[in-house]
């Protein structure tokens, strides 16, 4: 067994970089699906009945990944004004809490998303084509997962005065 | 008591930084817990997400916009127009404004207008004699200047937020990008005017037009000069839908910039599609929980109540603009454009209305307000952009800004009061 903060990191490394691949080819998928619809559309006038629906939730896929790729290095619009005004000790208990802090609310959100997955699942209804939506929606609690486990890390590493790997 | 110790938590994170998403999540989750909704409802807020089909826009206008900054199209947008205007008296001055503004337009005023442009041009216009704090102030204002223009994405975001609040005042997204043609003319036409008479005296090297460098700098851009024309042509001539023009102008850039340019490499593609979709994620993110604060807010009837304490207080809708401008100048210099829509519209729109503003000509103001935003101190975004590129300590950039601000302070104000510029094509105005 081995826990230590180190394997874990490494285990986000790999993550991240699953993710990118993951986003590239979710995005190139979305580019060429709507580019297809639009020929099939104009020249043939039919189209993929469920291209849209997929469009859709592939744009929700992007979006949330993406927002845990910001995650790694706690890159999300906030309001700074605070940290230039701080000494660099202040700052990172500043940065402590405030990483701890968000990893709570994620957490919180984490759970009533996977109960609301765990919902549908139970209510088995049909996103497109056979595809069900409780598989199109579980990407939510493993993002808001993720995310909390990220801002963690963030948080302890504020404290130890070192930047984490990712 | 819990409540309001929580809400003072929240409020402390906020000062201290926290990321938005997650005050707005946690404002949500106090708002449903007092009124004992199940929280599972933040979920099924963000699954909306999934519900709005014009959202698609974003990713892939973003992407498109990430591909041509980092490839050299700053390179042959800057060479093509000085061809056609640096002959002009203060010709690479004007340049500077008209190439911004089609580039923030293209790239979707993220601030990589400052650094794919304006580290070229800074420089360029040094070298022409232009004096050095006019020049930072210039690049650095110029950062966002095309946020009125199509397909810029902060006029996308604000069309999607609106469309979500069926006001009964409805308007499509051409619409909203035909409002903001006229204003972003005045924009750009008072910045020239400006920057051709503030450098009157100075003696600068104009570029003489020759018919030669046209055509070459007309080749080397064949590919990329169809683009303004295919997104503005393709929205207004009603023929494609806007999620079509983006998709086809991702994958048209995409083809030009790795296989006929060769700028791009198939291994840089990972990278730039995270720095892409890590912006659009976070936006969305932000989107989507405000969904759920919004129906909160709307379940405690928050809008109907501020806006009968405005009509309290506030009786004309000239004082109520004014009091708007002087809010969004303060609002764009403390909060990103993005957030500041998703969050302010919701609240703002409703209001407006009320006052007999249009939406359309509501959002042109909105935006061109939050564009001065940009280069407000302390924190607009395009000062710290522009004084980490080029070395300059912030302050210095605060005053080579003022002068620029004062000039579209003026449009803001022309923008503001004369509806008309920016709803002159709608039939029948409502009074």
């Amino acid at each position: 067994m081995n826990n230590s903060p180190g394997s874990i990191q490494r285990l986000l490394v790999y993550l991240g970089k699953i993710e990118a691949g993951l986003l590239l080819g979710l995005l190139l998928s979305m580019i060429l699906l709507a580019v297809i619809q639009i020929f099939l559309r104009n020249f043939h006038g039919t189209g993929i009945i469920w291209a849209e629906s997929l469009v859709r939730i592939l744009v929700l896929w992007t979006a949330v990944i993406g927002a845990m790729l910001g995650s790694r290095k706690g890159q999300h619009i906030a309001i700074d004004v605070i940290s230039n005004m701080v000494t660099e000790k202040n700052k990172r208990i500043i940065q402590f809490s405030v990483n701890l802090f968000t990893a709570v609310v994620c957490s919180i959100v984490a759970y009533y998303s996977m109960e609301f997955v765990w919902m549908e699942y139970q209510d088995g209804g049909i996103a497109f084509a056979s595809v069900p939506n409780w598989l199109c929606e579980s990407i939510i609690p493993i993002a808001f997962f993720i995310i909390t486990i990220r801002y963690i890390l963030l948080a302890f590493a504020a404290l130890k005065e070192e930047v984490p790997a990712l | 008591m819990i409540t309001a110790l929580l809400i003072c938590l929240v409020v402390l994170m906020l000062i201290l930084g926290a990321p938005l998403f997650v005050i707005i999540i946690a404002a949500t989750l106090i708002g449903f817990s007092s009124a004992e909704v199940d929280l599972s409802i933040i979920a099924i807020e963000l699954y909306r997400i999934a519900d709005t089909p014009l959202l698609l826009t974003l990713p892939l206008f973003t992407f498109a916009g990430y591909i041509l900054s980092e490839s050299k199209t700053s390179e042959r947008l800057l060479q093509l127009t000085q061809t056609f205007f640096g002959w002009m008296p203060s010709g690479l001055a004007v340049v500077a404004v008209i190439s911004c503004a089609i580039f923030t337009a293209l790239t979707g005023a993220s601030g990589i207008t400052i650094v794919a442009l304006g580290a070229l041009l800074l420089p360029a216009l040094i070298k022409a004699g232009y004096n050095e704090k006019f020049s930072l102030g210039l690049v650095t204002t110029t950062g966002s200047l095309g946020l009125l223009l199509p397909p810029s994405i902060p006029l996308i975001l604000y069309g999607i937020i609106v469309q979500q609040m069926n006001l009964g005042q409805e308007f499509d997204l051409e619409e909203l990008f035909l409002a903001g043609l006229l204003p972003a003319a005045l924009m750009i036409i008072l910045l020239s005017v400006w920057v051709v008479w503030n450098n009157r005296h100075i003696k600068i090297e104009k570029i003489p037009f020759s018919i030669n460098n046209a055509v070459s700098a007309i080749r080397d851009s064949i590919w990329e000069l169809p683009l303004p024309f295919f997104v503005i042509g393709g929205i207004f001539s009603g023929i494609f839908a806007i999620s079509e023009i983006a998709a086809v102008t991702a994958l048209y850039v995409l083809i030009i910039e790795i296989f006929i340019y060769r700028e791009i490499r198939f291994s840089q593609l990972p990278k730039i599609t995270v720095d892409a979709m890590q912006m659009v994620g976070g936006i969305l993110l932000i989107l989507g929980v405000s969904l759920a604060f919004t129906s909160f807010l709307i379940d405690a009837e928050v809008p109907t109540i501020l806006f009968e304490w405005i009509r309290e207080h506030i009786d004309s809708k000239l004082t109520f603009l004014i009091l708007l401008n002087i809010f969004l100048l303060l609002l764009g210099a403390i909060l990103d454009i993005f957030s500041a829509l998703i969050i302010m519209v919701p609240l703002i729109v409703p209001v407006a209305l009320g006052y007999g503003i249009h939406p359309l000509h509501l959002g042109v103001i909105f935006l061109a307000n939050m564009q001065i935003g940009y280069f407000t101190p302390p924190v607009g975004m395009n000062l710290f952009i522009a004084s980490y590129r080029f070395q300059r300590p912030i302050t210095e950039l605060y005053k080579a800004t003022l002068p620029f601000m004062f000039v579209l302070l003026t449009a803001v104000l022309i923008i503001t009061y004369v509806p008309e510029l920016s709803t002159w094509f709608i039939e029948t105005p409502e009074k």
